[in-house]
């Protein structure tokens, strides 16, 4: 109950913060002039300095309430601060999920100046993760947070059509970086769901999207996490090496099977047992194979990808102003593009474009290329994988998957009988 | 005490469904509105543009502006607050289902995966395998249909549409005509018949020209002799020819040989007109389309200023136009279009009205714009700029005039707040006087060196043209629209209120005055020792330019709002509907 009321008093401050409204200035000429408007950002500094203290205030609080206390309250509370702070209150911007665009901008553009609060943003969580696993993820992450706050109980995905959905991050990642690294867009900021509700405003499209997603998080466990978050991704490789692995109890574990019912995105996995008898041979063959397949995957993504990237390079402004500008020239009647109509206005040159857009695709082909090997790469790795057989003889959490909620701890009889 | 918890999400879960269709239905009707836009307040300011003094109808317009916003901003209110609402029940609502379900833990009543992980990792490996196939396929279908449409598309001009854009680009300021089209040919060939028989049939090509807006270097003088100083358009006294003008536009005819050149435009065209100035037949129409950079929608003006308010100007080998849109064409005296280019929309809230003049073959253009003024000028002959000028005024409706200043011609060009005079030969600046303010739609004058400027709501001043002093300055009748026309002793204002008058060109002292009580926005021109002047309405007056005494005036039955132009005993005048020429019978 005391959850409850934190998180309704913290909800209600947070309402402060929301931004003030703009109108269009009076167009009637009157001869006034108006004076010039300045907008400073007061402040800001220290703010990113609040935000870093406390990204590392609040992983360490997860690390300690997840390690030492094995307590999900500590971990909820963290997470409604996560919504108010970092979401509404800092409106979900910068956030360590869009930092991995800048930093790939500043890795393949020495111009561009990378400032030290981005750059923690993105390396604290990462550090954190090879330390203890995804504990940036468990309550401190906003997008996260706010998924795990509305979620009231899980119907189980299949294992199977999980495994499978899990490789649409690294997709995600793969275009990410494509569209970072050629300065086209920023992907993650463009398309994340959730900072138009921090924003009480935004994309009506990416709205709606935000809002069926937290529907959808009412009855499976972080649908965003799971199935698309790029930086997610990128931390659960860290986290499956981590130093320290986390256990669901101290004492041993007595098989009861509640906790893996409990966790939200099936990151335990139960004793194993094979029911399926297969030749050892059968199961060696097909892990050499995949082993085999696996530069294959790689040379097909990335050619499949790279033969492609002139298409690609259509989500870039000026690639598809110069493709639009081809198009009218070969077609006179066609309904001339505002954009089209600006670049004439503002004395464009045809030639100078060129020129640009030759230089952007020749950077699509390259990363192209690049990105689709680590497309290849991971569906080829994740089916070496899941040809791989372990045993296990108690449940035991996936460092990957766990996203350290703090859920089974709280189901656990071993667990709940210290308390 | 589950069942209360279960209630009330219930409950919650409905008001919340309700609230979401409201704030829906808000939000739709708030992007569909554009507050200060409403018909009431567009129609309010459209009339407050005719009629500038009527403070009651700007005091209106204000209170309606006011209404809107505050409208605006309560229902932007409203749908805030149902957005707090919202999130507020969606919190009681994650509350009450939490509570609800908090007792039915999930127990593993049933096993939902009952197959072990060895079946699950290998359907696993078959649903990626077959998701990557499919997603891969697919893909490349929309990549290859993607292909053959551009394909398609890139086939009408034989794949060359990119090196012909680019050469045409790398030519650079549109040097050769490549743009003559079917149509132009056929109308080039057909104004060579027409030349052919307009020139066969013995009568003389006058001399005297009226190159420009208000005559040759836009002076408001003309040495024509042996105008007549009364005409009938209905029993067609003293009238040669009336015909119509295709399209509407408020430019002033001008004259060079025997071609009169007026342009006209509306949504559908922009078009060089050119009339024989013995016929008034249509010798031949250029239209000012396919110009690379050309709006595809024509910018909002006002309907006094209309898309075609520019004056062409003509050197006897090129004849230029510019219209409201940015672009230029020129064309020969045949009708082929030699070169057109768009010097970008003018972001001109009346529309663009500077008319253009021309020196030798330089084509100058007074380009004002809100943000990116600049006086140019273009190489007539092929459109290249031979040099450009940044001007930091503010925007104004003037147009230039060439003056001789100092013993040599030089570039008069009238802002807000500036006089300023430029060489010709490179753009540089002679001199700047700061005058003028409000919205400057007159142009200036110039006599014996001494250059004149007058406004509505500035003054109106003289200038020393050599060395840029202020000679004298008067305020006592100003121009809206009108120009000034200026001899060796006066200098002639004709007001938007209804006053014209003749200001001493020595002192400033107003000599004459008369009260007409009619609005000009056509410019007084000097010719055949008269003042020759029309109203709005259509009423022609004539003075004598040596003590501005009115000689006579009538009714000519069309709304007139160009300055006429004259040539050998000809007098050529362009009305609302129509244009016709003024020769003694």
């Amino acid at each position: 109950m005391r959850r409850k009321i934190i998180t309704l008093t913290s909800a209600l401050y947070c309402l402060q913060g929301f931004a003030e409204a703009r109108f269009p200035k009076p167009d009637f000429t009157s001869g006034y002039q108006y004076p010039e408007i300045l907008h400073s950002v007061p402040m800001e500094q220290v703010w990113n300095v609040v935000d870093i203290v406390l990204l590392v205030a609040m992983m360490s609080a997860v690390v300690w309430a997840a390690y030492k206390k094995r307590s999900r309250a500590v971990i909820y509370s963290m997470s409604v601060i996560s919504v108010l702070y970092y979401g509404f209150f800092r409106s979900g911007c910068v956030c360590s999920v869009g930092s991995i665009q800048n930093m790939i901008l500043a890795m393949v553009d020495p111009t561009y100046n990378l400032s030290w609060y981005v750059l923690l943003l993105f390396l604290l969580p990462i550090i954190f993760a090879v330390l203890f696993g995804r504990v940036f993820c468990s309550g401190v992450c906003p997008l996260g947070a706010l998924q795990e706050l509305v979620n009231v109980k899980n119907f189980r995905i299949s294992r199977a059509v999980s495994a499978t959905l899990s490789v649409i991050p690294w997709i995600y990642l793969a275009f990410t970086i494509l569209y970072a690294a050629t300065r086209s867009q920023f992907l993650i900021c463009r398309f994340d769901p959730f900072v138009g509700i921090f924003r009480l405003g935004g994309d009506f499209g990416m709205i709606l999207f935000g809002v069926g997603l937290l529907i959808l998080s009412v009855f499976v466990g972080r649908p965003f996490c799971q199935f698309l978050c790029p930086y997610g991704a990128l931390l659960s490789v860290f986290s499956s090496l981590s130093w320290k692995k986390l256990d669901i109890t101290k004492d041993t574990c007595i098989n009861c099977a509640l906790c893996g019912k409990s966790c939200p995105v099936d990151a335990i996995r139960s004793p194993q047992s094979s029911k399926v008898k297969e030749a050892r041979s059968k199961g060696v063959n097909r892990i050499i194979l995949f082993a085999v397949l696996l530069p294959l995957f790689v040379a097909a993504g990335s050619l499949f990808v790279g033969t492609n990237s002139d298409t690609l390079s259509l989500a870039n402004k000026r690639v598809y102003l110069y493709e639009q500008l081809m198009e009218k020239e070969a077609n006179p009647e066609m309904e001339e593009s505002l954009e089209i109509e600006t670049f004439n206005a503002m004395g464009g040159n045809v030639e100078e474009l060129k020129t640009e857009v030759d230089e952007i695709k020749h950077q699509y082909s390259v990363y192209s290329y690049i990105i689709g090997a680590l497309i290849g790469f991971v569906i080829g790795f994740k089916l070496l994988k899941l040809s791989l057989k372990r045993s296990r003889k108690t449940y035991e959490i996936s460092s990957a998957k766990c996203t350290m909620c703090g859920k089974c701890f709280n189901y656990c009889p071993q667990n709940l009988k210290k308390k | 005490m589950r069942k209360v918890y279960r209630n009330i999400a219930i409950v919650t879960a409905v008001f919340m469904l309700v609230l979401v269709a409201m704030l829906g239905v808000s939000y739709y009707q708030m992007q569909q509105v554009s507050p200060l836009q409403t018909e009431v307040i567009e129609t309010l300011k459209e009339l407050n543009e005719g009629n500038a003094d009527n403070e009651s109808l700007q005091l209106q317009i204000r209170q309606l502006d006011l209404i809107s916003r505050k409208a605006y901003f309560v229902q932007e209110g409203q749908l805030k607050t149902g957005i707090y609402i919202l999130l507020g029940m969606a919190l009681v609502l994650i509350v009450s289902l939490n509570m609800y379900f908090k007792e039915s833990m999930n127990l593993p009543e049933k096993e939902l995966d009952p197959i072990d992980e060895w079946m699950t990792k290998s359907r696993s490996r078959k649903y990626i395998t077959w998701a990557s196939s499919i997603a891969a396929v697919a893909v490349l279908a929309i990549v290859i249909l993607q292909n053959l449409n551009f394909k398609k598309s890139g086939d009408v001009l034989g794949g060359e549409a990119e090196e012909e854009l680019l050469a045409e680009n790398a030519e650079g300021d549109g040097e050769a005509s490549g743009d003559v089209t079917a149509a132009d040919s056929v109308q080039t060939e057909e104004t060579a018949d027409s030349v052919a028989t307009a020139e066969d049939d013995g009568l003389p090509i006058p001399k005297i020209t009226s190159n420009a807006f208000r005559g040759n270097n836009s002076s408001a003088m003309s040495s024509a002799k042996g105008i007549a100083t009364s005409w009938d358009l209905k029993s067609k006294k003293n009238i040669l020819w009336q015909a119509s003008v295709p399209k509407h536009g408020y430019n002033s005819p001008v004259i060079n040989g025997r071609n009169v050149f007026v342009t006209g435009a509306d949504n559908a065209a922009r078009e060089l007109y050119c009339f024989d100035i013995y016929t008034g037949e249509l010798k031949w129409t250029v239209k000012a389309d396919k110009i690379p950079g050309s709006p595809s929608s024509m910018p909002k003006v006002n309907a006094d200023t209309g898309l075609a308010a520019s004056t062409v100007a003509t050197n006897g080998q090129q004849v230029c136009a510019i219209f409201a849109t940015g672009d230029v064409i020129c064309a020969d005296m045949e009708g082929k279009r030699l070169w057109a280019k768009n010097l970008g929309l003018p972001d001109n809230h009346y529309g663009y009205a500077s008319s253009l003049l021309m020196y030798g073959n330089e084509l100058i253009i007074q380009y004002e714009n809100n943000s990116n003024g600049k006086v140019l000028a273009l190489n007539a002959a092929n459109g290249n700029q031979l040099w450009s000028k940044s001007v930091k005024d503010k925007i104004a409706w003037s147009s230039p005039i060439i003056a001789t200043l100092g013993g040599k011609p030089a570039l008069v060009v009238m802002g807000n707040p500036a006089i300023t005079a430029y060489s010709l030969s490179n753009g540089a600046e002679l001199w700047r006087v700061e005058c003028m303010s409000g919205e400057v739609g007159s142009s200036p004058a110039a006599s014996n060196g001494v250059v004149f400027g007058a406004s509505e709501y500035a003054k109106c001043i003289a200038i020393d043209g050599a060395t840029g002093e202020t000679l004298w300055e008067a305020s006592d009748y100003l121009p809206e629209c009108s120009s000034l026309a200026a001899t060796s002793n006066l200098v002639f204002c004709a007001t938007s209120y209804g006053m014209v008058c003749a200001y001493d060109a020595k002192t400033g002292a107003v000599t004459k005055e008369h009260d007409l009580s009619t609005p000009f926005y056509s410019s007084p021109v000097v010719a055949d020792g008269k003042v020759f002047l029309f109203s709005n309405s259509g009423k022609a007056y004539i003075f004598s330019a040596s003590d501005f005494s009115l000689i006579t005036s009538f009714e000519t039955g069309e709304k007139t709002f160009a300055t006429p132009a004259f040539s050998d005993g000809m007098m050529v005048v362009r009305t609302d509907k129509s244009i016709y020429c003024v020769k003694k019978s």
